[in-house]
């Protein structure tokens, strides 16, 4: 089934939080924010802003009624800075004027003065500093320190990983309009209204149900709307109940970039053991997440790259130590792989280096080390694993050998042009890490006229969510699918929901829905059976027609529905999913955390220019474990879309911050994201369909996040390349590879001597 | 939107500042840039602007800074055309003028005097679809959404200019328009399939 938003999409009908039609006497928001990455504030000045044209007024953290706050996991972070700012972006103030011009007009007349105080950029820094967001975490499975003795080899390396900025096409923003009795309605671009209502209720100082968060759909989340959303919609509301006016701040590209948090940059070390045959048997690991300023979401993070940090492998011996490290810059945050990714970067680069030591190539030991049925992952979940058979399937459907053969005979006849190929297979959990947020609701109601509405916990961000939640209601009733139609999501319709992440959003909210529409379907069958004085069990509804004992009746699903409310049956039904089977025992690091595994193999293939150091991604080549996929365009597009963004954040999106803590790739034109010219000229994608049970809706496996980390085999496609020309490279494992580290890779001793 | 009420402020603000003394200060460019932008803005009355958009003419009084994007967008309600980076780095605003693309965030709007801006909204003839809006629905070249205008309307102009004779091309022309979604693959098969249909655009 196409997109059900398709044909809005085409037409520029989609509405997004820009495109609301405005109430009249709405105000426009702008943020003051800290142009020092630390230092205690000395003084504001805000008289020269407040004069000019336009301005209504202009907030600081003494006008916050409640509690000046925004951390979810951790309260450690102001909306507006009070006395102290943390990092270059901090809002410290915010102006409301009549239009957006003239908010950020005089946003620029603001003076502060800051006496600054030591900044930290670096997580390795912070660590030996003791700043640490959370003490630091252990998974640990076998017992390594006795495993080394059993090594025949022992390798040991330091890796680094940059961060990524999301770059949701549709910026960050929020539109508050004041209702009575002061409550208020917010409309949200964000993954998680409930998050944004709870903010706004902590910082207003006024109960949830004063508050209603509504979202139709957004332009692009990644995991950065899941937390940092809520700031903008606590800020609107606050400004909202203070002038009892509606206030809207859509943020510029360049504000957004400035003020929010991205992927965490991740530096670690390792230390792999290996036997003769290969097989690793021991591994060690320490991670140094950058988590930026505050904790937002980097607990969290940082635990599922502690839960993915052997990826696709069964090591017997495992000792995970995660840190996560405050320093000055914005409060990373979610972002689609969610820690996930830093995680299994390590690891395969421990087997490349292995592999480099040991003479062999590491499609060797990747291969011998998979996951099987019935290992223990270091946090004690037993796998259900389809490594092996996505990996199987991979190399012989795509020839691995003879792939293998043509990049060989490229690389030998072309001297100042080489390719790469790499093997990337991924093992990602399903649900959230946190066990309680695994739970959702679905309201659905089938109105008189025989239409049905949904509304659900789940946030339309372009991954097909709604399209799916129809599918599911469709299905269930068996009734063309035009007579229904997904609401927005709404904190009034539908409570306490947990954010669209985690990749889980389909199955909690898909299940949710299917259980509200079996529940009253069930009703509806009591009244045909009634009516057709039949057993229940005869009863069928198919294609808008009910059937008895497998005989179409001359009733309609309309004429049921009806029959239905006359009879004084509801029609209405609120349902919860909470997936059975799922715990974690954090005292002691074990537990059965995830519902499900998805796993793929991909072969990446690369071409780098040796005088240049520019490259070109030739091919992907994809098996993925899709299960049984409820919505194979959908789904192909959500496996696209991650391994483009997997590989940029690989390859091309350098982010750099100062040393003075200050984004320097703060808009487009110095923050490169993959354009239509960068992706692979050849994705292919075979779907592995399992028929074995899974808690997935419907089986179609979850599809969002597992695909981005196929993007690191072009990482390792490229240092095999580099490695073709020049075999004695020394290539540190330093993400994302530009075309300059390539050059300088290709060239070090050039860079010897010119320095 | 209420558009009325800012623009009276602003010409309050006019009447208020004795703007006429200001004015003989000569270039605007002698102010410090950036200082002083609503002050500049508050210096200039507006500015008669007629031209056609979507098959519709309009006369229309702006002012001279207003970018092409923000008169669609804020005055005259059309959202479809979307603002991604307002500097001409990510395409999500292209619109054509006189049948040519271009980012309409670059474009001051008294620059389309006398000429025909098509939109977005401007491409269906009522429920019919254009045949590249059809082609990006039928390959599913979205995934949010949100680039997706500025996609088709530089879709169109790509193949006006002939530059979608290989998928090459293709990419090569329309790298100026991101999708964060990476529908990339989508995108140009559909660019593709209404080039090969021939249909004159
Ligand atoms: S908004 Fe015009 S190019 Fe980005
Ligand atoms: S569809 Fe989301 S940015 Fe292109």
């Amino acid at each position: 089934m196409m997109n059900i938003d398709s044909y809005t999409h085409v037409r520029g009908e989609s509405v997004y939080l820009d495109d609301i039609p405005l109430v009249n006497g709405t105000l426009f928001a702008s943020v003051f924010d800290s142009p020092v990455a630390h230092g205690k504030i000395k003084s504001l000045d805000i008289d020269a802003a407040m004069k000019m044209p336009g301005v209504v007024r202009i907030f600081t953290a003494a006008d916050i009624p409640g509690e000046n706050q925004i951390g979810g996991i951790i309260a450690d972070e102001e909306l507006l800075a009070s006395t102290h700012v943390h990092f270059c972006g901090m809002p410290v103030a915010l102006v409301v004027a009549t239009s957006d011009e003239a908010a950020k007009a005089a946003v620029k007349k603001i003076k502060i003065e800051i006496d600054p105080l030591p900044v930290i950029t670096d997580p390795r820094e912070a660590k030996e500093k003791n700043e640490l967001i959370i003490p630091p975490r252990t998974f640990q499975l076998g017992d390594t320190t006795a495993a080394w003795t059993q090594c025949d080899y022992i390798i040991e390396g330091s890796t680094a990983t940059n961060g990524q900025e999301h770059l949701y096409i549709e910026t960050q923003g929020a539109y508050a309009v004041p209702q009575e009795n002061s409550a208020i309605r917010i409309y949200s671009s964000t993954q998680g209204p409930t998050q944004v209502q709870r903010t706004t209720a902590r910082v207003l100082n006024i109960p949830m149900n004063f508050i209603e968060v509504d979202t139709t759909r957004l332009g692009g989340g990644f995991g950065g709307k899941e937390d940092q959303a809520s700031a903008w919609g606590a800020m609107c509301a606050l400004a909202a109940w203070h002038l009892k006016k509606p206030v809207k701040y859509s943020l510029h590209r360049m504000e957004d970039m400035r003020m929010t948090g991205k992927r965490h940059p991740y530096s670690s070390d390792f230390k792999i053991g290996l036997n003769k045959d290969y097989k690793i048997v021991a591994y060690e690991v320490t991670f140094f997440q950058n988590a930026g300023a505050a904790a937002d979401l980097s607990p969290a993070v940082m635990e599922r790259t502690l839960f993915h940090c052997t990826n696709s492998y069964f090591i017997p011996n495992v000792k995970a130590t995660a840190y996560s490290c405050k320093t000055n810059l914005p409060p990373n945050t979610a972002f689609r792989g969610f820690g996930g990714p830093q995680g299994m970067f390590v690891i395969e680069a421990a087997i490349a280096e292995a592999a480099a030591a040991l003479n062999v190539s590491p499609i060797l030991i990747q291969q011998k080390n998979l996951l099987k049925t019935g290992d223990e992952f270091p946090y004690g979940q037993i796998a259900q694993s389809e490594a092996n058979e996505c990996w199987d399937k991979a190399v012989n459907l795509y020839d691995l050998q003879k792939l293998q053969q043509e990049v060989d005979a490229y690389n030998n006849n072309n001297k100042l042009s080489k390719k790469g190929l790499a093997l990337m297979p991924i093992c990602f959990g399903i649900s959230f890490t946190k066990t309680l947020m695994n739970q959702a609701r679905a309201l659905v109601h089938v109105y008189t006229d025989g239409s049905v509405g949904v509304s659900t916990a789940g946030v339309e961000m372009g991954q097909g969510l709604n399209t799916k939640i129809l599918q599911v209601a469709a299905s269930i009733f068996s009734i063309n699918p035009e007579r229904i139609k997904v609401n927005t999501t709404n904190t009034y319709r539908v409570a306490n929901t947990s954010p669209t992440a985690a990749s889980a959003s389909s199955d909690l909210n898909g299940k949710a829905t299917e259980i509200a529409c079996v529940a009253i379907l069930q009703r509806l069958k009591e009244v045909a059976a009634e009516e057709f004085t039949a057993d229940i069990s005869s009863i069928e509804v198919k294609e808008d027609c009910v059937f008895v004992n497998g005989k179409q009746t001359d009733w309609s699903w309309n004429k049921l529905v009806q029959a239905a409310f006359v009879k004084r049956v509801s029609l209405s039904e609120h349902a919860h999913y909470a997936p059975p089977g799922i715990w974690f025992d954090t005292t002691k690091e074990k537990g059965h955390p995830f519902t499900y595994h998805v796993y793929g193999t991909a072969i990446t293939t690369v071409t780098i220019d040796c005088l240049r150091g520019i490259y070109e991604v030739d091919s992907v080549k994809i098996v993925h474990d899709f299960g049984k996929s409820m919505n194979p365009i959908i789904d192909i597009g959500q496996c696209e879309g991650a391994l483009v963004q997997g590989i940029g954040w690989m390859t091309m999106e350098e982010m750099l911050y100062d040393k003075e803590g200050k984004l320097k790739s703060n808009a487009l034109s110095t923050y490169k994201v993959p354009d239509i010219y960068s992706v692979p000229k050849e994705i292919t994608i075979h779907f592995l369909e399992t028929e074995k049970e899974n808690l997935a809706i419907f089986r179609s496996k979850a599809v969002g996040e597992p695909p981005l980390m196929y993007g690191i085999g072009a990482y390792f496609a490229l240092f095999n390349a580099i490695k073709a020309f020049n075999p004695a490279a020394n290539i540190p494992y330093d993400a994302p590879m530009t075309p300059e580290k390539v050059l300088m890779s290709l060239y070090p001793q050039t860079l010897k001597e010119n320095k | 939107m209420d558009t009325t009420n800012k623009n009276e402020g602003r010409r309050d603000f006019l009447k208020k500042s004795t703007a006429l003394a200001a004015l003989t200060i000569a270039s605007p460019a002698l102010i410090k840039a950036g200082d002083n932008d609503e002050k500049i803005a508050a210096y200039f009355e507006k500015v008669p602007l007629e031209l056609e958009i979507n098959g519709q003419a309009y006369k229309l009084s702006v002012e001279p800074r207003v970018t092409l994007l923000d008169l669609l967008r804020e005055q005259l309600g059309l959202t479809g055309t979307k603002k991604g980076c307002d500097h001409g780095q990510c395409g999500c605003c292209t619109v054509h003028v006189d049948g040519k693309r271009i980012n309409s965030c670059l474009s001051l709007a008294v620059m389309s005097h006398g000429k025909k801006v098509t939109t977005i909204e401007g491409l269906a003839k009522g429920e019919e679809l254009h045949p590249m809006q059809e082609a990006f629905m039928k390959h599913d070249g979205f995934q949010c959404g949100y680039c997706t205008p500025g996609q088709i309307m530089s879709a169109i102009g790509c193949i006006r200019e002939g530059h979608a004779n290989t998928a090459e091309d293709v990419r090569e022309y329309m790298s100026g328009n991101i999708c964060r979604c990476g529908a990339y693959p989508n995108i140009v098969d559909a660019i593709m399939e209404v080039k090969k249909g021939g249909k004159q655009l």
